[in-house]
């Protein structure tokens, strides 16, 4: 089969830096891979399995090395899209830049779109299927295919799902550990000399206005000091006073 | 002035929080009940001004509907839409705001209306802050909060069937529970990468033993390390946990984790880093190391 795998399309919380007031400095923070992103690798070449493709997609300044250590031959980038505050003006661009992937290779539709079903932005990979018109599973954790359907494993709260859908579809990825074997430095550094396709895609108008960031009203946890005694008693006194102990 | 909302909801305990988000924004809600007639006529009478039902084929996942919901919106006046964070209505929610090109947010906690704009404040970057984010057209939110209460003793509301003409072939092939005693425990104590050996968490287990726990762990530990089945693993792809209170020992509150118990009535974290994240999630934390916080915990529980 042949797969796309969309990695490193935002950027990641931890590069931000939150002032006091609130206030979000991102510095110059480049698209990062998430913690989905190798679990969305591995489904997209598990899909396409032995004699398929995986191509891999990012889009602003992910950087294609990522994919391409990791034994990806193909790498495309979209550098026009930014970090966009909309999700479904993201998921748009993704269209875009799959679209472009799709009419380069003459074919009507990959057979799968593997892109993280990332926390912190999780609007995007349904509204890609929706753009894309094509069937959606969330939250996948692993997954196979015979050839005319796709077969994925997830959790949902508490329980385990095997879901099984017709190709081209869209999968949202979830790790479900964590990256068994990256590459090592050498890797990553002839991935950095390979060729990168640019694709011309076009940030769509976001339908969001940011009007600001504050801190929550709630800043942390009461912490107990003293002792280990002290520290344990008085926590064990505040969850017997909220009834939980 | 009032404004339309549409909640999109595939199971009864995602209607409590979505409806009451919408009233006490000052909404007139409708609910998009994708699931069997039980689903529509639990949403009908918690205050909502109407049910649009799609009724679901047996063995077909919610996500089969994503086309359904896309066409319901083309002809909903709805200013704001709503789902919880689950798959099955979050994909509904992705159709929605495609077909509509409405403004796609997450993590909201609040939202009003502001002369024509619809406003949605929402946690961003992991909880660091509250964002503010606004649409002069239709906005699509993945509602971050998981309680609330709706209105009590609402008239039934009017229940529409919506046919769903060519649902995708997106099946369930099966589902098996997960996580046995630990996802229905009242108490739970989490253990992460703090514990430096194998051998140190017979001091978990005591603790867990005079807390009245179930022990469960963060991801590297079954994962990776392999000390705990995969079963007992709490995260945004493994157990999500609603117990009354939670007590996490050397996690250091990664959002992979946090997520699977947001449910969780109390929080208690013990991490002998004091900028670890857990301590933002966290009601009450104790920065201390936890080889001699947990012998203290059981002494303190015992004694008293």
């Amino acid at each position: 089969m042949k797969t796309i795998v969309i990695y490193k399309w935002f950027r990641s919380a931890a590069s931000a830096l939150v002032r006091q007031d609130g206030q979000v400095d991102w510095g110059g923070a480049k698209m990062a891979a998430g913690d989905d992103d190798p679990a969305a690798l591995d489904i997209a070449k598990a899909v396409a399995g032995p004699g398929g493709t995986v191509t891999g997609l990012t889009i602003g300044d992910g950087e294609t090395a990522w994919v391409l250590a990791r034994g990806v031959e193909r790498a495309l980038a979209a550098p026009a899209v930014g970090p966009l505050t909309d999700e479904l003006a993201t998921a748009r661009a993704l269209a875009q830049a799959v679209r472009l992937v799709e009419a380069a290779d003459a074919v009507e539709a990959a057979d799968a779109v593997i892109v993280a079903d990332a926390a912190a932005h999780p609007g995007v990979a349904p509204a890609l299927a929706a753009e894309l018109g094509r069937p959606v599973v969330l939250c996948v954790s692993s997954a196979a295919a015979d050839g005319s359907q796709i077969t994925v494993r997830r959790r949902v709260g508490n329980a385990v799902e095997v879901i099984c859908l017709p190709p081209p579809a869209v999968l949202g990825a979830v790790a479900a550990g964590e990256e068994a074997r990256p590459p090592g430095m050498m890797e990553t550094i002839r991935a950095r000399k390979k060729p990168v396709v640019e694709l011309p895609v076009t940030p769509p108008p976001e339908a969001l206005e940011r009007r600001g960031t504050r801190p929550p009203a709630r800043l942390g946890a009461r912490l107990f000091g003293g002792s280990p005694d002290d520290a344990a008693s008085a926590l064990v006194a505040a969850l017997r006073a909220d009834g939980v102990l | 002035m009032t404004f339309e909302l549409w909640a999109v909801v595939t199971a009864t305990e995602q209607l409590a929080p979505l409806v009451a988000a919408g009233l006490s924004g000052g909404a007139a809600v409708s609910a998009v009940a994708v699931g069997p007639l039980e689903l529509a006529q639990t949403a009908s009478g918690m205050g909502v001004a109407k049910v649009y039902w799609i009724e679901t084929s047996p063995g077909l996942a919610a996500e089969a509907y994503t086309g359904a919901v896309g066409e319901l919106a083309r002809r909903s006046a709805a200013r704001a839409w709503l789902a919880s964070a689950a798959p099955g209505p979050r994909a509904l929610l992705g159709a929605a705001a495609a077909a509509t090109g409405a403004g796609l947010t997450t993590g909201g906690v609040a939202l009003r209306l502001d002369g024509e704009q619809v406003v949605v404040e929402r946690e961003a970057l992991d909880g660091a802050v509250i964002e503010t984010v606004a649409a002069n057209g239709p906005i699509a939110v993945v509602w971050g909060l998981g309680e609330g209460e709706p209105a009590v003793g609402a008239p039934p509301a009017e229940i529409e069937p919506v046919p769903a003409a060519s649902p995708w072939a997106v099946e369930s092939l099966s589902i098996e529970a997960a996580g046995g005693g630990l996802s229905q425990a009242s108490r739970v104590v989490g253990v992460g990468r703090g514990v430096r050996a194998r051998a140190d968490l017979a001091l978990v287990e005591e603790l867990a033993e005079a807390f009245g726990a179930e022990v469960g762990c963060s991801m590297p530990l079954a994962d990776d390390l392999h000390w705990y089945a995969e079963e007992r693993y709490i995260g945004r792809s493994g157990l999500r946990i609603a117990p009354a209170v939670y007590l996490a020992l050397g996690i250091s509150g990664q959002p992979q984790h946090v997520e699977g118990v947001r449910g969780a009535r109390v929080i208690a974290a013990v991490n002998s880093d004091p900028e670890a994240p857990i301590f933002k999630t966290a009601t009450y934390g104790i920065a201390q190391d936890l080889y001699e916080v947990a012998p203290a915990l059981v002494r303190a529980l015992r004694d008293n």
